[in-house]
């Protein structure tokens, strides 16, 4: 059986917090956009604020082109879970309204059943439901129908609930929630036999871990308080005796075993149990009222004296749990609650509180976190903790703005002292006037094929020779027509056509390598002279893009400033908040102390009466 | 006398309902119009803050990102992903049980986000975890990547090798 939170028992807790193995996939994804891989990793470790943030950039950027009506679906879930209902809810709105294929319909209608869940809207967020296909995998089902059992139990539709458990085929993992669900939707639906059945056999099995022994536990507490409250005190008592003493449900469970054994007249052994809760330092419910179980106990087997002891022991303890009590209300009023407060900013971003916080120097500390973990304050407690990584994150922005003003500083300042050396060098036009140069070779190649002279492809060292020779025969033919000179201007023209044979001969290699060559030069003219317009249109840029970065950092810590004092007022509203339902729930506290403490001084008085006419009846 | 145990009795009775979770009671949103409001216009400053600093920082003609992803059976444990650029250490990486199951699970990691020249470069990549039995896993690989004009994604893919059933990197240019 997979490791599963306690808290997921309090199934209408985990449809709030956390996305359901539908919404989010058992099966690992299947990424063919990385950014949308990057978003579904921060997403797998619930840090929302970070994916949601990832995926805006994503869309904005144009990066999930292969996840496009996922994104959305995925960026309205996890909207949900940051505690943005409103605006999850119109993405999940706008999703219907578009041509979606019906897996997709199906995940948005389940998302959308959960926000009217949330917001106590039973019945439409049965209607929505009922629009989900049925799936095939067996895990998304059973979470439907807990989904579905859930919802008819709010509308105190408990018979449907458990028929809806009932029909379900539990995957690994699921089938003792499954049952405990079934078995508490059967008592709440006055199927007492079939919901006993159901928990009692969930009750006796063997747990071979924690988690599963916890559950045992709850069913057998549960079924236990159930037949006491149906009057069968010797079964309840089976089911309560079957409750670990090492677990978290023991002061409950002796409790009850305690008023078990009263509720038979056997008041002597309901002292047992009872008599262990007050070996416990605690201040819990079941201890405060194990305070007068035990000399109401003593009373009821003629023990006046012991309950007298025990009434008094209990008036002591009152006093002392109403003190720690008016000091907790009195340290809410004066600002520590919201000293414990700040313990919670854990600077990541926001969320649920996991981690207690330390009590060291607060008093009556521990009255305050049990009403900081009562669930009435989870979500204001939230949205608290969430404010406060806002307000962090916008304050690192602000100083990280200085920082990039810094940076388009220097970029300018860079700009300023290289542009100018640049533009010079642009004045050249260096590649214009190369690719010029290469047009003009392309112009000769071209007239090659129509002329074809040679000479036109001749090497310079060639040339030269040619002009040479043809000096060389200009200056013989003016001299006197001597036999000597007559020889070397043969020899001349001799030569000069052994150099029009060689550079004819290798004349149409010469032109197909010279076509070449230009051919290869093409491109990268070509590009430099691109470049050289990007260059200069660049410079011309600049200037712009450097205001234009300007305007644009400073629009945005505009929006920082505006935005990080009503984070402040909001908080403060928050912690407001949160201080007056501390206060209302020690009050309320206070006041069962109180009625307790009456309670017992009025058990004591009765007591003392009831000594006082024993000794008056004896001679 | 038995009117306090009555009395007693039927407070006590109802409270195991609210330890094994009362579904009548509707979950407290708490969730005021106001702060789902400022959420999303932090969330979008956010992210403008953010391409603006990608911009300043890594310009899209010089970024380059590193990914990490797994495609591996369940008998393998990342422990850590070291990448080295042209020989300088971009990435040393320690996994926690937490990122390591958002990576099973189809989750992709930017590990390393920084600049590069256009042009050829030189990726080393290194893993280490723990196989069946607890055995000790590194492995390496070396690839040259091609920086063009626009943003360069690399995916270090951790695969079963299907010849050997042993994790190995598959480097992927995107």
């Amino acid at each position: 059986m997979p490791k599963r939170p306690l808290q997921f028992l309090l199934l209408w807790v985990w449809l709030a917090t956390t996305s359901g193995s539908y919404a989010g996939s058992i099966k690992p994804q299947q990424v063919l956009d990385l950014h949308y891989g990057e978003v579904l990793f921060h997403f797998y470790q619930e840090d929302y604020f970070t994916a949601i943030s990832q995926l805006m950039v994503a869309q904005q950027q144009n990066l999930l082109q292969h996840h496009q009506d996922e994104s959305e679906l995925l960026l309205g879930g996890l909207q949900l879970s940051y505690g943005m209902p409103d605006q999850a809810e119109r993405r999940f709105d706008r999703l219907l309204d578009h041509n979606t294929d019906r897996e997709l319909r199906n995940r948005v209608w389940y998302y959308l059943t959960k926000i009217s869940y949330q917001r106590g809207h039973y019945r439409g967020a049965l209607e929505k439901l009922q629009k989900i296909d049925k799936p095939d995998e067996k895990s998304i089902a059973a979470e439907l129908a807990v989904l579905n059992a859930n919802l008819h139990m709010a509308l105190n539709e408990n018979g449907e609930a458990a028929e809806a458990l009932k029909k379900t085929r539990a995957p690994d993992g699921w089938e003792e929630y499954l049952r405990i669900n079934r078995g508490i939707a059967l008592l709440r639906a006055g199927e007492l036999e079939e919901g006993r059945k159901t928990l009692d056999k969930l009750g006796k099995e063997n747990a071979d871990n924690e988690e599963l022994r916890t559950l045992r536990d709850r069913a057998n507490l549960g079924l236990g308080y159930e037949l006491l409250r149906a009057g069968d005190a010797v079964q309840a008592r089976e089911y309560l005796n079957r409750v670990r003493l090492q677990g978290p449900f023991k002061q409950a469970a002796l409790l009850g075993a305690g008023w078990a054994d009263a509720e038979r007249g056997d008041y002597k052994q309901a002292l047992t149990p009872w008599l262990k809760l007050l070996e416990l330092a605690s201040y819990e419910a079941p201890v405060q009222e194990a305070q007068l179980a035990v000399p109401y106990a003593f009373a009821q087997l003629g023990d006046s004296q012991r309950a007298i002891y025990f009434y008094k022991q209990a008036i002591d303890y009152f006093d002392e749990e109403q003190q720690q009590l008016d000091t907790a209300i009195q340290g809410t009023q004066s600002g520590v609650l919201l000293s414990l407060l700040s313990q919670t900013d854990t600077g990541n971003s926001g969320g649920w509180l996991h981690d207690t916080p330390t009590l060291e120097n607060i008093p009556s500390g521990h009255y305050l976190v049990d009403v900081l973990s009562a669930h009435s304050f989870q979500e204001p407690l939230k949205d608290y903790r969430d404010l406060g990584y806002l307000q962090q994150l916008l304050n690192q922005w602000l100083e990280n703005i200085n920082l990039y003003y810094d940076m388009v500083d220097a970029r300018r300042l860079a700009y300023q002292q290289r542009a100018p050396l640049i533009r010079k060098r642009l004045e050249k036009q260096e590649s214009k006037a190369l690719y010029q140069r290469w047009q003009d070779f392309q112009s000769l190649t071209q007239a090659q094929h129509g002329s074809g002279d040679p000479l036109d492809l001749a090497t310079g060292k060639e040339k030269l020779q040619w002009r040479t020779l043809r000096k060389a025969q200009v200056t013989l033919a003016n001299l006197p027509p001597q036999p000597r000179h007559t020889n070397m201007l043969a020899k001349a023209r001799w030569l000069q056509g052994i150099l029009y044979w060689q550079i004819q001969a290798n004349y149409k290699a010469r032109l197909w390598d010279v076509e070449k060559q230009l051919q290869a030069l093409e491109s990268p003219l070509t590009a430099a002279v691109s470049k050289h317009q990007q260059v200069s249109d660049a410079l011309d840029n600049v200037q712009v893009g450097f205001d234009g970065y300007d305007r644009r950092i400073e629009a945005l810590r505009q929006r920082i400033l505006v935005l990080l004092p009503r984070i402040q007022a909001s908080r403060d509203n928050a912690s407001e908040q949160l201080q007056q339902l501390a206060l209302q729930e020690l009050e309320t506290r206070r006041q069962r102390l109180a009625s307790y403490r009456i309670q017992a001084r009025y058990a004591l008085a009765r007591s003392y009466d009831l000594i006082a006419q024993q000794s008056g009846e004896q001679p | 006398m038995n009117a306090l145990f009555r009395g007693i009795l039927a407070g006590l009775l109802v409270w195991p309902w609210l330890v094994l979770g009362d579904p009548e009671s509707t979950i407290e949103t708490g969730v005021n119009e106001d702060v789902q409001t400022l959420k999303q216009q932090v969330l979008e400053l956010n992210r403008d803050l953010f391409m603006l600093e990608e911009e300043l920082l890594f310009p899209s003609n010089t970024q380059v990102s590193v990914f990490v992803s797994m495609d591996v059976g369940e008998f393998f444990q990342l422990d850590s992903v070291q990448v080295k650029l042209d020989g300088k250490e971009v990435a040393d990486y320690l996994y926690t049980r937490r990122e390591l199951d958002a990576l099973i699970r189809g989750g992709v990691q930017r590990i390393h986000m920084g600049n590069l020249r256009t042009g050829e470069h030189e990726l080393v990549a290194f893993f280490t975890g723990k196989g069946p039995q607890g055995r000790d896993y590194k492995r390496g690989a070396t690839t040259r990547i091609q920086k063009g004009l626009g943003p360069k994604y690399v995916e270090l893919k951790i695969v079963d090798q299907t010849r050997n059933f042993q994790p190995e990197f598959d480097i992927k240019e995107w």
